[in-house]
């Protein structure tokens, strides 16, 4: 069973206070970049920091009540605590979609990441190439793209956010990367 | 002689875990305080219902008070 969820299941389990404490940090320690990295790639800050701050508080609060067995389960559920706050703040802001990541932030991002593991040559040819196709994309594309290449989200979790069936997101996303790989050539 | 086109979907994937690996550089688990707070918050609050429900039953348990008789010397 994978790290993860075993810490989840165990949480679930526990009554004592410090214990709980001491797994919750845990946990966050796993999904914290992840679910920063969803917000942050969706609204700009500082509206995205109270944003990543709702939903750290939702998926703590609640923590008790995820009901799955499985780290894909658990990551599906985080991510739906996620959208909500996202739709709540879009709508409170009278915003109708993502507003994506620029370029220069994503760029600082890499070059931090360098700080863990520096960039091989092969690397950066990769990085670039991945920038021009999303760069290429037109913006659903680039949604698609993006949401599940980078972000890691799976077909179910974009078909359910997008009121999709299953095989129209894949198909979708299939289209998208055609589409994006023809415009690089 | 010119590059390779890398793997469309895999220079994607890989965008995301140097994202993923920049974000955790520049904000390493700033936010922990909060989920403290947020896992205090919601252990209060299990305890207080747990209070609760313990003495919900003694509540029913305890006689209720009889109506007064009435008068009946009068």
């Amino acid at each position: 069973m994978d790290a993860l969820i075993r810490i989840v299941r165990t949480y679930r389990l526990t009554d004592g206070l410090a214990e709980r404490l001491r797994l919750a940090e845990e946990i966050f320690r796993h999904i914290e970049p992840d679910l920063r990295l969803f917000v942050f790639s969706a609204i700009r800050p500082p509206a995205a920091d109270d944003v990543f701050q709702e939903v750290l508080k939702a998926v703590a609060v609640s923590l008790k009540k995820f009901a799955g067995d499985t780290t894909a389960q658990f990551w599906k559920w985080c991510y739906r605590i996620a959208r909500n706050k996202l739709g709540d703040h879009y709508r409170s802001q009278r915003i109708e979609r993502m507003q994506p990541m620029p370029p220069e932030e994503i760029l600082e991002l890499v070059e931090a990441s360098q700080k863990a593991a520096p960039l091989s040559a092969a690397d950066k040819h990769d990085l670039e190439y991945a920038l021009n196709l999303l760069t290429s994309s037109k913006p659903e594309c680039r949604e698609y793209l993006w949401r599940h290449f980078v972000l890691g989200l799976d077909y179910a979790e974009i078909a359910e956010a997008d009121d999709l069936t299953y095989d129209n997101a894949r198909m979708r996303i299939s289209r998208c990367l055609d589409e994006a790989k023809s415009l690089v050539a | 002689m010119p590059k390779e086109k890398p793997d469309a979907e895999a220079a994607l994937q890989k965008l995301g875990q140097r994202l993923r690996a920049g974000m955790a550089e520049q904000h390493p688990a700033q936010n922990l305080e909060i989920v403290r707070g947020a896992v205090r918050e919601q252990y209060e609050q299990e305890k207080a219902a747990k209070r609760e429900k313990k003495t919900a039953p003694d509540a029913a348990k305890a006689p209720q008070r009889k109506p007064p008789e009435p008068d009946l010397e009068r």
